[in-house]
C-alpha cells in the first residue's frame, strides 16, 4: 500500500532582505515526505534547515514555489485558517523547549487546546494526563516547568506537541540541549511515536546520531538540496 | 481562543508581571478617581446647592430695567399683568407661569414662643403667589401621598372639632382624619378681608358689613369681641387667642359679648384694627416658608439667640405667629384704622417662597396692598415665576422673554451665574482628570510595548501552537482591559471613599455654616460603570499599538533567534 503524501514541496525559494540586499535562504528546494516517514534535514549552520522547517510548519508563507501539506496549499489560507491548520496538523518541538514559564506543566501541555475549535476539552485533559503518564511525568501535572530538568521539559514539550495528535511533527534540534543519555531517550520516544501513530517526523539536526536514526536524510547546503551522500552522517547510518 | 483559557492566560501573565501591572494601574486609578470625584462633586453642587437654593428649571422674570446711577430702574414698560403672564405661559418650553405680587406695605411679625420658649420679632415681607401653583411642592414636602395612603386603614373617630381627635389628626367632615396642611393653602382660606367704600374686594367677593363676603358661602363669619386690655391684664397685640362671640347689643347698637363662647378650635378673634375690640372669627393666614429658612435659623442664628436648633421642617407645621399688616418696627406707615393684626400659621414649605419672608395666597397680599398702599400697588405683578419643561429649555425661554421686554430677576441671574460657574468648574476639573487619564494611557502604551517585547518568544510559541494574529491581539488587549477594570474600580471606589470622608469632615466642621448641604457629592448610579468604561477605554487605547505589534510579530523570525 502506498503511503499518503504528507508534505509536497516543489521549487521552494525563500529570500530575505538584509540591509537592502537579497539573501537566498532556500533556492529551488523540492522534497516529498510521506505519512509515517522519519526524515532528517541536515546541513551546516545557515544552510536553510530552520527556514525549510518554518515553511513546512506553516509559520512562514513568504516563499516562492509550491508547498502542499496533505494536499492543502498553505499560501492560499487566510491567517485564521492557517493558524487552525498549524494547530491541528503540525506539532512543534524546539531545541529550547519553549514552555511558557508562568504556566504549569499541565497548562503547557493543554495550551494547543486553547486555540482549537470543536474540541472535547474534558477528553483532552484526560489525554494530557495520559501523555504525561506515558513520559513518566504523571505526578508533575501541577508543577512549574522551572522545577524540571532539561529532559523532563523536553518530554513536556513533546506531550504538548502530541496533544491534538498531529500527523506531522517538526522538530528543530530536539536533543540539542540535552545530554547524550537523555537525548537518546528522547529520540526513542520520537521513534515510538512515529511507529505507533504513523506520524511523519521531520527533524532538523546537527547531531549525526539523530540524523542516523532517520529513514531518510535531506542535506542542505547554501539553501539548496545536495546529495546526502556528501554528508558524513549518511555514510555512517546503518 | 476560549474565554476561560484567555482569562487564565491573562491572569497568569499579570501575575508574573504584577509589579509592572500595578505601576501601570496607578495612573488609571488616579485618573478615574479624579474623574469620579469631580463628577460626584459637580452633580452634588448642582443637586444639593444649586437646586436647593435656585431650582434650575424655575425662572423669575421681571420687567426689563436699565441702570441709572448704579440702580436698576424700570422705564416705560407695560405692567406685568395677567395678559403678560399668559404671554409667558404660551412661550414654547414653559410649563406654567404665574404672577407674583410682593407686599408693598410694611409689616411686622412676632411669634415662636411655643417652639422656642420666647417670641422673636422681625419686620415681615410677603410674596403673594397663587395657591394652586404651590400645591405639588407643598404635598411633596409634607408627603401627603403617604398620609393619604395610611388613612383608609385607620379607624376614624367621630368628632366635632380638632381637639376631639388624636395628635396629628384633625376633624374633617365630622370624622378624624390626618391633617393635610397643604389643603389649607387656598385662595379661599377662612380669612376675613376688611373692606370699605375705598377698598374694593377681590372679584368674586362683595363688600358687606365691613368685610369682603362671598355670597355663595353657606356660613358667614361670626363677629367676636375682644376684652379690653385692662380687663385681662394682657397685651392683646401679643395674645389674640382670647375673645368671645359677639352679638349686637340691644341698646347701644354696638357689639356685646356672649357668655364665654369662643370662636372655636383652630379659629381666633381678629380685631378690625388695632384699636378695635370688635373683630371677626377666622382661621389663621396660611403661610408657606422657604425650607432654607430653617437652615439659616439653625446655623449661627439659633446659637446667637441661645435657642436650640429646630430638628426638622415637620415640627414647624401648624406653628402660629402674629403679623401686624401696615405696621412696622421702624415707621408707622398706615393709619391704625387700616392696619390689621392677624395670626398666620405655617402650612407648608416651598422653594418658591421668599428665603427670608413668607408666601401667602396672592389674593390676600393683593388685597392688603390695595388697602394699605392704594389700588395702584395691587394693579400689577412684581415678577412672573415660570417652570420650564426641562433645564435645556431655559436659555431659549430667556431669549423669548427678552423679546417680551422681560429679564431675569436678580435671583435668577445669580442662579444662572452660579450654575455656569459650577458647570465650568466641573468641566475644567474633569478635563484635568482626562489629562491624567491621557498620561495614564501613554504609560500603559509604554508598559505594554515593553511587555510585548519581553514576551515576543512566548507570543511566537503561541502562534506556532495555533494562535491566530487576532488571538494574540485579544490576549494583549485583554490584559489591558483587566488592568482597566481593576484601575477603574479602585479609582471609583477611592473617589467614593474620599468623598465620604470630605462629607464627614464637612458635617463635623461646617455644620454651623448656613446653606452648607449635608454632603457635597452625589454619585449617579452610572458613575461606577462610567469609571470602569473610561478606564478600560484608556488602557485599551494605550495597548492598541503594542497589540498591533504583537499581531504583526513574525513567529518564524522570533523562534529563529534562538
Amino acid at each position: 500500500m502506498t503511503a499518503r503524501l504528507a508534505i509536497d514541496a516543489s521549487h521552494l525559494t525563500r529570500t530575505f532582505s538584509s540591509e537592502g540586499k537579497p539573501v537566498h535562504a532556500l533556492v529551488d528546494v523540492s522534497l516529498q515526505v510521506y505519512a509515517g516517514e522519519h526524515v532528517a534535514i541536515v546541513g551546516k549552520s545557515g544552510a536553510g534547515k530552520s527556514t525549510l522547517l518554518n515553511l513546512i510548519g506553516a509559520l512562514d508563507r513568504g516563499y516562492a514555489g509550491e508547498l502542499k501539506v496533505f494536499g492543502q496549499h498553505l499560501k492560499a489560507l487566510p491567517d485564521r485558517a492557517l493558524s487552525q491548520f498549524r494547530n491541528r496538523q503540525i506539532g512543534f518541538i524546539f531545541q529550547a523547549f519553549n514552555l511558557l514559564p508562568n504556566l504549569s506543566v499541565g497548562e503547557n501541555v493543554l495550551l494547543p487546546a486553547s486555540f482549537g475549535v470543536d474540541l472535547d476539552h474534558r477528553q483532552l485533559r484526560h489525554r494530557a494526563h495520559q501523555l504525561l503518564d506515558d513520559f513518566g511525568l504523571g505526578d508533575r501535572f501541577g508543577q512549574m516547568p522551572t522545577q524540571m530538568s532539561g529532559g523532563e521539559r523536553q518530554r513536556v514539550a513533546i506531550a504538548r506537541a502530541l496533544l491534538l495528535r498531529p500527523p506531522i511533527l517538526v522538530c528543530d534540534e530536539p536533543t540539542g540541549s540535552l545530554d547524550t543519555q537523555t537525548a537518546s531517550h528522547i529520540l526513542q520516544v520520537l521513534k515510538d511515536i512515529q511507529h505507533q501513530h504513523g506520524t511523519a517526523l521531520v527533524v532538523v539536526t546537527h547531531d549525526p546520531a539523530v540524523a542516523a536514526a532517520a529513514g531518510r536524510i535531506i542535506a542542505l547546503d547554501k539553501g539548496r538540496v545536495v546529495s546526502s551522500d556528501d554528508y558524513p552522517v549518511a555514510r555512517s547510518s546503518p | 481562543m476560549r474565554l476561560r483559557r484567555l482569562m487564565s492566560l491573562i491572569a497568569s501573565n499579570l501575575r508574573v508581571a504584577w509589579l509592572r501591572a500595578v505601576l501601570a494601574t496607578v495612573g488609571i486609578v488616579v485618573g478615574t478617581g479624579l474623574l469620579t470625584f469631580f463628577l460626584g462633586m459637580g452633580q452634588g453642587l448642582r443637586e444639593k446647592v444649586l437646586e436647593k437654593i435656585f431650582p434650575v428649571n424655575q425662572l423669575e422674570l421681571e420687567a426689563r430695567a436699565v441702570q441709572i446711577f448704579g440702580t436698576e430702574q424700570v422705564l416705560g414698560q407695560e405692567p406685568l399683568d395677567e395678559a403678560r403672564v399668559r404671554q409667558v405661559a404660551a412661550m414654547p418650553g414653559v410649563l406654567r407661569a404665574f404672577g407674583k405680587q410682593k407686599s408693598s406695605f410694611p409689616a411686622r411679625l412676632w411669634g415662636g414662643k411655643e417652639l422656642l420658649g420666647y417670641n422673636l420679632f422681625t419686620e415681615a415681607f410677603f410674596d403673594g403667589v397663587p395657591a394652586a401653583t404651590l400645591r405639588s411642592e407643598l404635598e411633596a414636602f409634607e408627603d401627603v401621598a403617604a398620609k393619604r395612603k395610611s388613612q383608609p386603614g385607620r379607624k376614624t373617630a367621630r368628632c366635632e372639632v380638632d381637639l376631639d381627635c388624636p395628635a396629628g389628626m384633625g376633624c374633617q367632615d365630622g370624622q378624624c382624619a390626618p391633617i393635610v396642611w397643604a389643603d389649607r393653602f387656598t385662595e379661599s382660606a377662612d380669612v376675613v378681608l376688611p373692606c370699605s367704600a375705598g377698598d374694593p374686594c377681590p372679584a368674586r367677593l362683595t363688600c358687606s358689613d365691613g368685610r369682603c363676603a362671598d355670597a355663595s358661602a353657606k356660613t358667614a363669619p361670626l363677629r367676636c369681641l375682644l376684652p379690653a386690655a385692662a380687663d385681662t391684664g394682657r397685651d392683646l397685640q401679643f395674645d389674640l387667642e382670647v375673645g368671645v362671640l359677639a352679638e349686637r347689643c340691644a341698646s347701644a347698637g354696638g357689639w356685646c359679648g356672649t357668655a364665654n363662647t369662643t370662636c372655636g378650635e383652630g379659629r381666633y378673634c381678629a380685631a378690625d384694627n388695632p384699636d378695635s375690640r370688635v373683630g371677626w372669627c377666622e382661621s389663621p393666614l396660611p403661610a408657606v416658608l422657604n425650607p432654607l429658612l430653617l437652615e439659616v435659623f439653625n446655623s449661627d442664628m439659633a446659637r446667637s439667640l441661645g435657642a436650640a436648633p429646630i430638628g426638622s421642617l415637620a415640627v414647624l407645621y401648624g406653628v402660629r405667629f402674629h403679623v401686624a399688616l401696615g405696621d412696622s418696627y421702624f415707621s408707622k406707615d398706615a393709619d391704625k384704622a387700616r392696619q390689621q393684626f392677624k395670626q398666620a400659621q405655617v402650612v407648608g414649605f416651598s422653594r418658591k417662597a421668599p428665603e427670608l419672608g413668607v408666601a401667602l395666597p396672592r389674593e390676600v397680599v393683593r388685597h392688603f396692598n390695595a388697602r394699605l398702599k392704594g389700588p395702584a400697588a395691587a394693579a400689577a405683578y412684581d415678577a412672573i415665576l415660570l417652570d420650564t419643561a426641562s433645564n435645556e429649555k431655559v436659555p431659549y425661554v430667556i431669549v423669548e422673554a427678552e423679546k417680551l421686554g422681560l429679564q431675569l430677576s436678580r435671583k435668577s441671574r445669580a442662579a444662572r451665574t452660579f450654575g455656569t460657574v459650577v458647570l465650568v468648574t466641573s468641566l475644567a476639573l474633569m478635563l484635568l482628570a482626562a489629562v491624567v487619564l491621557l498620561v495614564a494611557g501613554v504609560q500603559i502604551a509604554q508598559t505594554f510595548a515593553m511587555l510585548v517585547h519581553e514576551r515576543r518568544r512566548e507570543i511566537a510559541v503561541l502562534r506556532a501552537l495555533g494562535a491566530a494574529r487576532l488571538d494574540v491581539a485579544i490576549l494583549v488587549l485583554g490584559e489591558a482591559a483587566a488592568i482597566g477594570v481593576c484601575g477603574g474600580l479602585v479609582g471609583a471606589l477611592s473617589a467614593y471613599g474620599i468623598a465620604g470622608a470630605v462629607d464627614l469632615a464637612a458635617s463635623r466642621w461646617l455644620a454651623d455654616v448656613p446653606l452648607v448641604p449635608h454632603g457635597f457629592f452625589v454619585f449617579p448610579p452610572w458613575s461606577l460603570p462610567l469609571a470602569v468604561t473610561v478606564a478600560v477605554a484608556c488602557t485599551i487605547l494605550g495597548a492598541l499599538g503594542p497589540a498591533r505589534r504583537a499581531m504583526r510579530l513574525d513567529p518564524a523570525a522570533v523562534l529563529a533567534e534562538g
